[in-house]
């Protein structure tokens, strides 16, 4: 089944919908740039200009200039705010500490995220940023924007904003940076009425799920990840908006096990897609590719001289269960073996593709490093098929929901539940059997106790059978 | 769900902070009807925010709910 949309899809036209002229929106040239200076002085931010990376203060000065040269009746935001954010954040170097007040109650009617409260501590030095608020913007299933539409939300954010944004935040959302509380609804209304557009989540919700490219523009894709963010994004609404969880709770959509999202370190619930059947292998392609015609990895590494293609060393020699073999010209691998790391078949690409039954995997617990450290996610549910409606999905979220909702402290991330009841305890909630793909390392964390009632007979023996097998 | 409703602003009222997690407030609930479920308990919560009683307090990585007016403006000090 193809992907439908829930509702017609709108159009953006940016003709309609755009507040500035062409002039006013190119309105400083690079010679204007090189000599501007911005009010306060920032000798550190200057220095973090330098060196080989983009910076972000390059184009917060780009911002100060062009707003600064705006008409001022065509911004309801400070035209300095740029300026001021600068001089704040030089001013936090110097005292070693940050001079935003730590949250605060503003939200959009009805809304427990999306919008995020900033205030300065130094409303009169840098009045512009006294209100400093954070809007999330749940981007569109694999970033998938257009011109039009993309045009419009940096008029609308110039217009009631700072006109600095952050695409993408680390969830995914666009991140709009800066505004006054007075603008909250009316931004909220062009996005929703006029642009068919929602907030993200934020706090203690479900945070805006984010997919990989998926079967949108990528052979690799094992299942439809866009289709799958959607589905969910929409089946959650509540979930997303209204925060009752103990903490933040983050699903990412890998399509494949490439891990372009990194779901498998940044989301409490990664979907990462799989297969349970055989690699396709294409053994004439394979020859072509040991005969130089192709190029490995698609020819991303061609920028050096690497010498010829080696199968043995580059591919064979490299896989991690050590699973294939060439045996009179013929590559084979041994399936069951394979951890389906994907590394024969990025290299390979026109030779192998994943098998032909796909699904997911579904890995939990992921975290940033705030209590016992950063956290990778743990393979829970090795397999499922991944088809709309998604109803074994939805129900597995569910089960795992109603423990940490329960079961979490405030503030305990789903990893940290884990750790703190032990894995076994998470596995009998969701009703799943031990598997060997759960242990990191053999040896290392046996952490399956047996239970009397999973040991046939339970702990009661035939003492005296036994000492007639096994003498004193 | 109005003397959900109710239990939730008791609890609110006489909370010691003036801030407080979903979870605390469940449990305060809880306490008067042991029987309320949490999904119960959220859609009450979401009453009150709706008709502009509650509110909720956002530090952008956790949220909290409090009573509107009592002891938190808009500004945190
Ligand atoms: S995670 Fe896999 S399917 Fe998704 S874009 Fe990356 S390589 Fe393609
Ligand atoms: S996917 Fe990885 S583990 Fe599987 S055969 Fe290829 S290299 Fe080996």
């Amino acid at each position: 089944m193809g992907f439908e949309s829930k509702r017609e899809e709108k159009e953006i036209k940016y003709a309609e919908t755009r507040i500035y002229t062409d002039a006013e929106v190119h309105n400083y040239t690079e010679e204007e740039l090189k000599s501007f200076k911005v009010k306060h002085d920032i000798p550190d931010l200057d220095e973090l200009e330098k060196g080989p990376w983009p910076s972000f203060v390059a184009d917060a000065k780009r911002e100060a200039l062009h707003r600064s040269k705006l008409p001022k009746d065509k911004m309801l935001v400070a035209p300095d705010v740029v300026e001021d954010m600068l001089g704040q954040l030089q001013l936090s170097f110097d005292d070693g500490e940050t001079h935003w007040k730590h949250g605060g109650i503003v939200g959009i009617m009805g809304y427990g995220g999306g919008v995020i409260g900033r205030y300065s501590d130094l409303a009169d030095k840098y009045p512009s940023i006294a209100h400093f608020h954070t809007l999330r913007v749940n981007q569109p299933a694999s970033k998938f924007y257009d011109t039009g539409f993309l045009r419009t939300i940096c008029d609308l954010w110039e217009y009631r904003g700072s006109g600095m944004m952050n695409l993408h935040g680390s969830t995914g959302d666009m991140v709009l940076l800066g505004t006054v509380t007075d603008q909250l609804e009316p931004i909220f209304f062009e996005l929703t009425h006029v642009m068919d557009q929602d907030l993200g989540g934020s706090g203690s919700n479900l945070r805006t799920p984010s997919a990989c490219i998926g079967k949108a523009r990528c052979e690799f894709s094992c299942y439809d990840t866009q289709a799958l963010s959607y589905e969910l994004t929409n089946h959650y609404q509540d979930e997303l908006h209204r925060p009752a969880f103990p903490y933040k709770f983050k699903f990412k959509f890998d399509g494949c096990p490439n891990g372009c999202v990194a779901s498998i370190a940044r989301s409490d619930m990664s979907f990462i897609g799989t297969w349970r059947d055989d690699i396709r292998i294409d053994q004439e392609a394979v020859k072509a590719y040991i005969a130089g015609d192709f190029q490995p990895n698609g020819g991303a590494h061609a920028g050096r001289d690497w010498g010829g293609f080696d199968i043995e060393k580059e591919v064979i020699g490299l896989c991690p269960t050590r699973c294939m073999v060439m045996e009179d010209g013929i590559l084979k691998i041994n399936n069951p073996e394979c951890t389906r790391c994907m590394h024969c078949i990025n290299v390979m690409p026109r030779a192998l593709r994943p098998g032909l039954d796909t699904g997911i995997s579904i890995l939990c617990g992921a975290k940033a490093p705030i209590l016992e450290g950063a956290q990778m996610s743990t393979l829970i549910v090795p397999f499922m098929k991944a088809e709309p409606p998604y109803d074994n999905i939805k129900e597995f979220i569910e089960k795992v929901w109603e423990w940490w909702m329960e079961e979490g402290k405030n503030r305990e991330r789903l990893g940290e539940l884990i750790q703190r009841k032990s894995l076994p305890a998470f596995l009998e909630v969701l009703g799943l059997p031990p598997a060997p793909q759960m242990v990191k390392a053999p040896r290392s964390n046996p952490y399956i106790f047996w239970k009397e009632e999973d040991v046939p007979g339970g702990w009661d023996r035939d003492i005296k059978g036994y000492r007639e097998r096994h003498k004193r | 769900m109005e003397e959900l409703k109710k239990a939730i602003l008791d609890f609110a009222e006489n909370s010691k902070k003036s801030k407080f997690y979903f979870k605390d407030m469940e449990k305060g609930v809880q306490e008067k009807f042991p029987d309320a479920k949490m999904r119960e308990i959220k859609k009450a919560a979401t009453a009150l925010i709706n008709e502009g009683v509650l509110i909720f307090f956002s530090t952008g990585s956790s949220t909290m709910y409090g009573l509107k007016g009592r002891g938190m403006t808009e500004d945190p000090e």
